[in-house]
């Protein structure tokens, strides 16, 4: 009778084997122990003619070894299916969650591209008055303020000069004004004197000077007229000259300011504004880059997310696995009930403890090893909603064997 | 500021130097009178030697243009630097006065 091999290879102790490799002399009935030795000759070879009686035996035995594998197997491949369905919800949710929460960040990267733009379009303009003017207008309009300034200045310093020369020939006339005054004065003494001679030669000439000397007494009242007005002139010019003198000094102050820096620091004005023009046009430069990256980002994510739709395979593939599993898991059980039913009253089927030990021993997850515990020693009654193990119904069951719990 | 007379048949041409300020005002006129009289068409005043000229100043050249300008004859400034320069450039003078380099 040929044994099943199944899967792994054996080392000549058989550490490395599937245990339950058949001990002869164990026996029937009784559960294997322990990886038993290997040997070949340890085994159920009655390879050539045995007594019909001991084959029955023999078969017996073994049809009662593979029900009792068959129920592992069962309970195993049930067991893979709960894990399966666990997987796949956790896939099915962790997409879920991250998709989520790659579409927030898609939303903020959309509002900061928003923002950016916003920026952008501001940058390009100056609110003034409530009314937004372009930058290239706001730096021209100053400038050409400026230049008028300055043509202002330069027109004021060519007046102030103008009047400055002015006033100085002004002066100048009023000198000679004052001479000519004075000359008037000199030729009123002079009518004077000559007139106080006539009177006194009129005198002396008796009557016929009579007329004479009337004549002369009127040009000595003449002249004193005459110097009455030269003074009342040279008061009035003394007037003027003070007037102008003042006049020309406050002018003269007019004209010394020197406006020469101001007119200079159009220079500084017209490199200010040339500055902030390049500095806003590189600011749209990169802002204009930044609208761009923001908008790669909302791209990329949406990229993302239909990548997630991987879920969906993985939910099918994973639902595959668990109908095969389901079939073989039936198609199982159904012949263990056959070959159960072919068997003798009385026949013992008994879990394999070292199968178990060995596949219960390579689970590192320990909620995963609890849970198959469950599967395959209570039959899948003692796991609450979650498939979580529920202790008190596990203290109450006994057929574990020897099968630890951590 | 000083000034040094050059004249030829057709170009009379005059160097000067140092600052024109408002203090200068009637030695300008002075020169300006002197170049109303003589009887070049073209008056060039040569500035690679002045070194400041005030809003005063600036006044004062463009008078004299005027004042040639009514006379038929033509104002020339030449060879403006530094300060000078920069002042004319900003003044916007070159709209005014002929100006050379």
């Amino acid at each position: 009778m040929d044994m099943i091999r199944l899967g792994r290879r054996r080392t000549a102790k058989g550490n490395d084997s599937l245990p339950g490799e058949p001990a002869a002399q164990a026996g029937v009935g009784q559960p294997a122990s322990g990886p038993g030795p290997a040997a070949e000759s340890a085994s159920q070879h009655h390879a050539d003619g045995d007594a019909h009686s001991g084959q029955d035996v023999s078969g017996r035995a073994l049809l009662e070894r593979w029900i009792g594998f068959s129920h592992l197997q069962q309970r195993t491949l049930e067991g893979l299916r709960f894990e399966l369905g666990r997987v796949s919800d956790l896939v099915e949710n962790s997409t879920l969650d991250i998709s989520g929460r790659f579409r927030d960040l898609a939303e903020v990267a959309r509002e900061q591209t928003r923002r950016v733009e916003e920026i952008a379009v501001l940058a390009q303009a100056i609110e003034i008055d409530g009314e937004p003017i372009p930058l290239e207008q706001v730096v021209n309009s100053m400038q050409e303020l400026i230049s008028e300034m300055i043509n202002n200045i330069v027109y004021l310093s060519t007046k102030a000069m103008t009047m400055v020369y002015l006033l100085d020939d002004v002066q100048r006339e009023v000198v000679d004004l004052e001479k000519s005054i004075g000359e008037i004065d000199a030729i009123n003494r002079q009518t004077n004197f000559l007139a106080l001679n006539a009177t006194i030669e009129a005198n002396r000439a008796g009557d016929a000077g009579r007329t004479f000397a009337v004549v002369a007494n009127e040009v000595r009242n003449l002249s004193r007229t005459t110097s009455d007005l030269a003074v009342r002139m040279r008061g009035k010019v003394t007037s003027v000259v003070k007037g102008v003198r003042k006049g020309h000094d406050i002018l003269r102050q007019i004209a010394n300011t020197d406006m020469s820096p101001q007119m200079l620091a159009k220079e500084r004005v017209d490199k200010t504004m040339d500055c902030l023009v390049q500095q806003t046009h590189h600011f749209q430069r990169v802002l204009e880059g930044a609208a761009a990256t923001s908008g790669e980002m909302s791209g990329n994510i949406s990229t993302l997310v239909t990548r997630m739709q991987f879920q969906d395979l993985t939910k099918q593939m994973l639902e595959h696995a668990r109908d095969s599993l389901e079939v073989i898991g039936v198609g199982a059980g159904e012949l263990a009930e056959e070959t159960k039913g072919v068997l003798p009253a009385g026949a013992e089927v008994s879990v394999p403890q070292e199968w178990l030990d060995h596949l219960l021993g390579r689970f590192t997850l320990s909620d995963v090893r609890q849970r198959f515990v469950r599967h395959l020693l209570l039959e899948g009654t003692a796991l609450d909603d979650q498939g979580a193990l529920d202790t008190t119904a596990i203290s109450q069951d006994s057929a574990g064997g020897d099968v630890e719990l951590f | 500021m000083d000034y040094l007379t050059e004249q030829t048949e057709r170009e009379a041409t005059v160097r000067m130097s140092g600052r024109l300020t408002f203090n200068d005002h009637a030695k300008m006129r002075a020169l300006i009178k002197e170049l109303m009289l003589n009887k070049a068409k073209q008056q060039t005043i040569e500035l690679s030697r002045l070194e400041f000229v005030d809003s005063a100043g600036i006044g004062m050249l463009l008078i004299a243009r005027e004042e040639l300008a009514n006379s038929d004859k033509q104002l020339v400034l030449r060879a403006a630097g530094g300060q000078v320069k920069r002042v004319f450039t900003v003044a916007q003078i070159d709209k005014l006065i002929t100006i050379q380099d």
